[in-house]
């Protein structure tokens, strides 16, 4: 393996483990909800914003601009599930009748709405978040990153592996799991679905702006900078698996390296059409993904 | 220099006034309305589209309120076209069919003004393209459109000839996927071949909407070209530039980084990139050090007093596609299309920047204003303001060595 091969590896791996953490809340999301929520690039966008402008024009540290992100991506969250999302399934204990459908056009309004809202009240100009350490390069061996992009991967590792934790062991993560195998099932035990529904809004909207803070010194808040990971963040999850959190994991690391690699030794003109490639090789020989299971409800 | 100052406002009135001369008492009570079709949402640049919407309010003020064109009013009437083809030509068809406008101007965005010339044409309404640098926009030969902006054979030579000056050997563009980055990519690359076939070219596109560029710096890193050429617009070229400088690649001492794009014109500029801007080499079509017609000085003086910003070539751009309409319907006598068509083609008007006259040779040429004036500066310091920056090339001269900075290592 040569030092560019490395470099490369080192570089989509990094770059996975952001689209890890952004892709995660997607994918809770749809396990729960069973909906796509086109609104998931401007959580992030919010994220790097709120980072931003907390720390530059409020002068707040960046050690607590970082978790007030997050803070505010969570409230957005709760906020989107409480006043758009709940009205299509209040009323309602069976999946079957949920409007889930029209949760598309009002998370896709909700994007719209928030770039457009952005745009006028902040503005079109971009903004670059502080980094969380001043070094501007590091030396690996023959990998060479920046400071914070590499300070920056480590707490999105520690962040996933929190989450994954949460998931599994946590009374509420508990909760969760059980109400995305059966929703119905979940509430004759007596488990609260809705807000098993509002956490996984909140935490999802906190990762989302979580993923955008930690990379706001890299991409650069902008109004309009939330919409590639997003189209990112959808194939990651069809690719690991519909509502798969492990699956999510893995998929996103594995798009980061082959997206690296392709860039260099195929054509960087094509490095976000490989994410795609994948996507319809997948939906055509296992349309489950990865880690999805393979069935249909009617 | 009161002497100076007087003489110069003596100018402007004159100018101004000369504008205002009657036309046609008949319509006198109605207002001109002049189409405007810029980026104001994404995906498109918001940030040009602000400063081209600033620059024709601060003409349509300044021809108002010296009592407009033969007393009519100007009214701009804007459209967004968010910087997208299709958008753009919907833009000109409603601001030709439904707001009836004299003319259309604003565009700067090349993509967008091939697609909004195509429908001008169409309906032969005078179309005046403030910064469409794609010279495809002048080879289409159409009679209707105007370019008193600058142009991508302009650029090409300029920074070919700034290569050559730099004696560098090889030379990398990095240009965004769009009909402006890659015009001009290609433009340098002939360029190149012309004044200095010695020095090896090659160029990258880069998706502009893309966050994350280290896949194509990376192997600049381990065969690091002499000079790199920025072809890129923001958001998307400051992340190319801070990845560049994180990987140590350029601005660096082997390695030059010339911005082609206007980049330090842009308000948010320095606090994108920081670091990663010192030394940057810059073709500028505006720099306060520049020699500027009295027209140009009130123009920059009612931006800043507007907007509090320092002036920005945009901003120049767009007050002369103003003030060049309202020249035409002058010398015309009327706003009929082609009456004003024909007044367009014999313009010979002292702007913001200089005395414009356009071409009629073919192709890049056609309806050019082919002096545009521009000058190469460099920025030396970080948060340095453009009239601070080291002045390396005068409009029309070679460019000083002895003042050019290089990072030690």
């Amino acid at each position: 393996m040569s030092g560019i091969d490395v470099d490369l590896a080192v570089n989509g791996l990094i770059t996975g483990v952001f689209y890890a953490l952004m892709a995660i809340g997607l994918s809770l999301i749809f396990g729960i909800l069973k909906i796509v929520n086109f609104a998931h690039g401007e959580f992030y966008m919010v994220g790097a914003y709120a980072y931003t402008l907390i720390a530059l024009a409020l002068g707040v540290p960046v050690w607590i601009a970082l978790p007030l992100a997050f803070v505010v991506g969570a409230l957005l969250g709760w906020l989107t599930e409480r006043t758009l999302m709940r009205p299509l399934y209040a009323g309602y204990t069976s999946w079957g009748l949920m409007r889930d459908e029209y949760a598309v056009i009002v998370t896709f309004g909700l994007s719209l709405f928030l770039i457009n809202f952005v745009d006028k009240v902040i503005g079109p100009y971009a903004y670059r978040g502080p980094p969380l350490v001043e070094t501007s390069r590091v030396v690996l061996g023959p990998v060479l990153i920046s400071g914070h992009r590499l300070l920056a991967a480590g707490i999105a590792i520690a962040v996933i592996a929190v989450t994954a934790a949460l998931i599994k062991w946590s009374f509420w993560g508990q909760q969760i799991r059980a109400v995305s195998q059966n929703r119905l099932g979940a509430s004759l035990a007596g488990i609260d679905t809705a807000k098993a529904s509002v956490i996984v809004f909140m935490l999802s909207g906190g990762l989302a702006a979580f993923a955008g803070a930690l990379l706001s010194p890299v991409i650069n808040a902008s109004p309009d900078v939330g919409i590639f990971p997003a189209i990112k963040s959808y194939i990651i999850v069809v690719l690991g698996g519909m509502g798969s959190v492990p699956g999510a994991i893995i998929a996103s690391l594995f798009l980061g390296v082959i997206e690296s690699f392709g860039a260099v030794y195929i054509s960087f003109q094509y490095r976000d059409a490989f994410g795609l490639i994948l996507l319809m090789l997948f939906l055509l020989f296992r349309p489950q993904g990865l880690f999805g299971e393979k069935g249909r409800e009617v | 220099m009161a002497g100076l100052l007087r003489r110069d406002m003596l100018g402007v009135a004159l100018t101004v006034a000369a504008i205002m001369l009657p036309v046609a008492g008949a319509q006198a009570a109605d207002p001109i309305k002049v189409g405007v079709t810029i980026t104001q949402s994404p995906p498109g640049s918001v940030v040009q589209g602000t400063q081209v919407k600033d620059g024709l309010e601060v003409a349509a003020k300044i021809i108002n309120d010296a009592g407009g064109v033969d007393g009519r009013k100007i009214e701009l009437v804007i459209e967004d076209t968010q910087g997208l083809p299709e958008k753009a030509r919907a833009a000109v068809e409603k601001l030709a069919t439904r707001d009836k406008v004299v003319a259309i101007t604003g565009e700067h965005q090349s993509s967008a003004a091939l697609a909004g010339i195509e429908v001008a044409h169409r309906y032969k309404i005078p179309y005046i393209n403030t910064n469409g640098w794609s010279d495809v926009i002048r080879e289409k030969g159409y009679p209707e459109v105007f370019n008193p902006g600058n142009y991508n054979s302009r650029v090409g030579a300029a920074a070919a000839a700034t290569m050559k000056e730099l004696g560098v050997k090889r030379v990398v563009s990095i240009a965004e996927n769009t009909d402006y980055g890659i015009g001009l990519a290609k433009a340098i690359g002939e360029a190149l071949k012309k004044i200095a076939p010695d020095v090896q070219y090659k160029y990258e596109t880069l998706d502009r909407a893309s966050k994350d560029f280290l896949p194509a710096i990376l192997p600049m890193r381990a065969n690091a070209p002499d000079a790199i050429i920025n072809l890129m617009l923001p958001p998307a070229a400051y992340i190319m530039m801070n990845q560049l400088y994180e990987q140590g690649v350029a601005p660096s001492a082997k390695t030059w980084l010339y911005d082609g794009s206007g980049l330090a014109d842009y308000p948010d500029f320095w606090q994108n990139v920081k670091e990663a801007g010192k030394g940057m080499l810059v073709f500028g079509l505006y720099h306060p050090k520049m020699a500027q017609p009295a027209l140009g000085k009130q123009v920059g003086e009612a931006y800043t007093a507007k907007t509090k910003n320092e002036p920005n070539r945009l901003l120049f751009q767009a007050a002369d596609s103003l003030f060049l309409i309202a020249d035409a319907i002058k010398r015309a006598k009327s706003t009929d299309s082609e009456a004003l068509i024909k007044a367009l083609g014999e313009t010979k008007y002292t702007g913001t920047r200089g005395e414009i006259t356009f071409s009629k040779d073919k192709g890049y040429a056609f309806n050019q204003w082919l002096d545009v004036p521009y000058v190469t500066f460099q920025l030396t310091e970080v948060n340095q303001k453009v009239g601070d920056s080291a002045l390396v090339s005068q409009a029309g001269q070679p460019l000083d060595p002895a003042k050019l900075w290089k990072p030690a290592k």
